[in-house]
């Protein structure tokens, strides 16, 4: 619940939720933190976007709330709903104490008069839902607010974000407007799979995540599974970062790294070895046609003989030889 | 400083960036929070709060350099300090035998003076350079400055200086040493003319006026636009794109709540006793498929090209789209537009079915069509063709025209001619146009993206 006083600061805090922070998402991060605007981050899958916002949350000791985006979303799911079952509940069992308060009515405009005057009873905030959105800004303490994935929403969610992103205020037709006691740090996650309009845009700080370099690769698996052996931990590193450079359908991310640092403790292998490779690369490539590129390409490396195949650049490559 | 920062703003702004006031203001609010003294966390603030998209990354991280390096150029030696009086003699009396110009190349090299901001300006006057107002030109017109300042022959007369002194029996150790620090020294006169040209292309950047007017370009026929012009569109096109969406979006929500839908209503009600609190609609499928067919030969290209940009920058809003491009046989094009942005797989598109070669034969094309792809076409598909209907006197093939058109939803044409010209020369618009539902004239971006609103209404 603190604030943080400097970028440095926030990296030390991120670092202790073993998150580790480049300058740059620091930095970003507390510009967004004192400026009180969203912060959006965009990038390719698994890079730890999310983890960010999860991290951010446990470094302050906020409450994370989430709001996960899909194609259909809308306020209902986002913002808040009507409990209708309890309001009827509540009718239902409150008859007796309505028919008594209108018993001694003399006409029907007398008792329509007192019905009126008890009827905020039924639009309170007792028998309002709070969807991830209110929640945020109703919350007595400050929290983050995480919506992930909003280019899966709907454009015309994201036209309807645009209100409490800027003054974190919504407006209830039955109660008024109301507005956040604490602002909530709010960060935005994107995949890029469609262009965000631009207003959304201007709101918002942005901050593009990239895959890591090598040696900060190699410091989030060391921290992440330290079981991993060191120099083994090194050689991965290696691997997925030569994977990346390769043109594949889908690049190893992150979170796909350590997938296989994980499984390669599992299996208790002590050695980067073509069997091994085989055996577990499929945790680390998601399709069939690019673990077998990525299957030739990584045992050309290895110096071991190669079956004939059709790629055209190995095969200029061995005429060289 | 904030001037700078002002300058640095409408730079980005020149080189088409989209910067709003707002994100102006909050660059300088994220600058008084953190302050300039550190280049990085500085560079962080103004990337962060200025540039909202990925591809303009790299149109901020090559001008920031030029507006906020440190401004001053590499460091020269002066050579001419630690010379023994002896030796500065001997050097004198070498350099002597040069011509006027290269004695004061040398001179300056041996003292390590930098060019005066007077000699830049003038060398800057010589070549042009305040009418450079790109940054592909920075390395073209520094070599220019170098040439002006006949670098090459400077190169010559360092190398005959040494064979001279090597003659007067001067130490070749420390002669080498001599030769080393003046290339050293030469260096870093390219590299200070280097920044400086950089510097001068990053202000006429940021004080040129704002590109032609936008609107005139909307309303400018596509067959009277200049590559220039196009370039400018194409980003247009992508403003325009959103916009449509929004307005087709809240369409297509607002058309949701039609028709009552009892059979949801009942059944999501149950939980409240049957008391109808939620009311369901009916969703109506309102998300068009959609099949188009481009022309894509010399005269329609353009108007193609921005017509599958608009189109592919609406995918959300549309359940599935067919692309073909033609002109003289059809191509599938839709696997180009995955995971591409409209206008690279426009390009590639157009790279593979090149112009020129020969002409459009729309007939063998809808021949093509029916042969292969027929069952692309079902009730709830758009038949869309991008065409002028020129057939260069080909076989129309208006049968298979009809067919296409009766299997459909809707057909819909769009021709940047107008209804005047057609029938004229080799156009056979006439007879196709009794099986369209709707022919839409597309002759300028504008009229375009009318006509796109209008076929996912």
């Amino acid at each position: 619940m603190k604030a943080f006083k400097s970028a440095a600061q926030i990296k030390d805090n991120l670092q202790k939720q073993s998150y580790i922070a480049s300058e740059e998402i620091a930095t970003i991060m507390y510009l967004s933190q004192q400026l009180g605007k969203p912060l959006l981050s965009e990038g390719p899958a698994g890079v730890g976007k999310t983890e960010l916002a999860k991290a951010i949350a446990a470094a302050t000791g906020r409450e994370l709330i989430r709001l996960q985006c899909y194609e259909g979303l809308d306020e209902t799911k986002a913002l808040y709903e009507w409990e209708y079952a309890k309001q009827l509940l509540y009718t239902q069992l409150l008859r007796d104490k309505l028919s008594s308060t209108l018993s001694d009515s003399r006409n029907l405009t007398e008792a329509a008069d007192r019905l009126a005057a008890e009827e905020d009873v039924f639009f309170s905030m007792r028998f309002l839902l709070q969807r991830p959105l209110l929640k945020a800004i109703l919350s007595d303490q400050p929290s983050v607010l995480l919506i992930d994935e909003i280019d899966r929403a709907d454009a015309e969610f994201e036209a309807f974000l645009l209100e409490i992103l800027s003054d974190f205020q919504v407006s209830i037709p039955e109660l008024g407007t109301i507005t956040a006691k604490h602002i909530p740090l709010v960060v935005l996650t994107s995949n890029n799979t469609r262009e965000l309009s631009e207003a959304l845009k201007r709101r918002c700080l942005y901050l593009f995540i990239d895959y890591p370099s090598s040696e900060q690769e190699l410091a989030i698996v060391r921290l992440k599974i330290p079981e991993l052996a060191p120099k083994l931990a090194a050689q991965a590193v290696e691997v997925v970062q030569r994977l990346r450079g390769m043109d594949l359908r889908k690049s190893p991310s992150i979170s796909e790294t350590l997938d296989w640092a994980k499984a390669l403790v599992t299996l208790n292998s002590s050695n980067l070895d073509s069997e091994t490779l085989d055996k577990t690369l499929s945790v680390l490539l998601k399709h069939e046609t690019d673990l077998t590129r990525a299957k030739r390409r990584l045992r050309q490396l290895t110096g071991e003989p190669m079956e004939p195949d059709e790629d055209s650049g190995l095969g200029q490559f061995r005429i060289q030889n | 400083m904030e001037e700078r920062i002002i300058k640095f703003i409408s730079a980005l702004r020149a080189q088409g960036l989209r910067v709003s006031l707002a994100e102006s203001e909050d660059a300088f609010n994220a600058i008084n929070m953190l302050g300039v003294h550190e280049r990085e966390t500085f560079r962080l603030s103004l990337r962060a709060t200025l540039v909202k998209d990925t591809a303009d990354l790299k149109v901020f991280d090559e001008l920031f350099p030029l507006f906020f390096s440190a401004n001053t150029p590499p460091p020269l030696i002066n050579l001419a300090e630690d010379l023994t009086p002896q030796e500065a003699g001997k050097i004198a009396e070498a350099i002597r035998h040069f011509n006027q110009h290269l004695q004061n190349m040398l001179d300056k090299l041996m003292h390590g003076e930098p060019l005066s901001q007077q000699e830049l300006e003038q060398l800057a006057q010589m070549i042009g350079l305040q009418h450079a107002n790109d940054l592909r030109y920075q390395e073209w017109m520094a070599r220019r400055m170098e040439q002006a300042l006949r670098f090459e022959e400077v190169r010559e007369a360092i190398q005959e200086l040494m064979d001279t002194l090597a003659e007067m029996d001067l130490d070749p150790q420390r002669l080498e040493q001599i030769r080393q620090l003046l290339e050293a020294n030469q260096a870093a006169l390219g590299e200070q003319l280097r920044q400086y040209v950089g510097q001068r292309i990053a202000e006429n950047l940021s004080d040129q006026p704002p590109e032609e007017d936008i609107d005139r370009l909307l309303n400018r026929p596509f067959n009277a636009l200049s590559e220039k012009n196009m370039q400018i569109l194409r980003d247009e096109v992508r403003r325009l794109a959103a916009i449509l969406r929004s307005r087709v979006a809240l369409r297509q929500k607002r058309a949701k709540s039609g028709k009552l839908d009892p059979k949801a209503t009942i059944r999501t009600n149950l939980k409240h006793n049957s008391v109808p609190f939620q009311i369901k609609y009916r969703n109506r499928h309102l998300k068009p498929k959609l099949v188009v067919l481009c022309d894509i030969s010399t005269s329609m290209r353009y108007c193609s090209e921005l017509m599958l940009s608009l189109i592919y920058a609406m995918q959300d809003l549309v359940s599935k789209t067919n692309a073909f491009a033609f002109i003289d046989h059809l191509e599938y094009i839709t696997p180009d537009f995955q995971g591409k942005r409209a206008n690279e797989a426009v390009g590639s598109v157009l790279r593979r079915i090149p112009t020129g070669y020969y002409s459009t034969d729309l007939g063998y094309t809808l021949s093509n069509f029916a042969s292969d792809y027929l069952d692309k076409i079902d009730s709830r598909t758009t038949f869309i063709m991008v065409g002028d209907g020129r057939n260069n006197y080909n076989n129309p093939q208006v049968e298979i025209f009809r067919t296409i058109s009766r299997r459909s939803h809707r057909t819909i044409w769009i021709n940047p001619e107008p209804r005047i010209q057609w029938g004229t020369g080799d156009s056979d618009m006439w007879q196709y146009a009794p099986y369209c539902d709707d022919i839409l004239k597309a002759a300028t971006l504008n009229e375009l993206t009318a006509a796109v609103d209008k076929l996912l209404n």
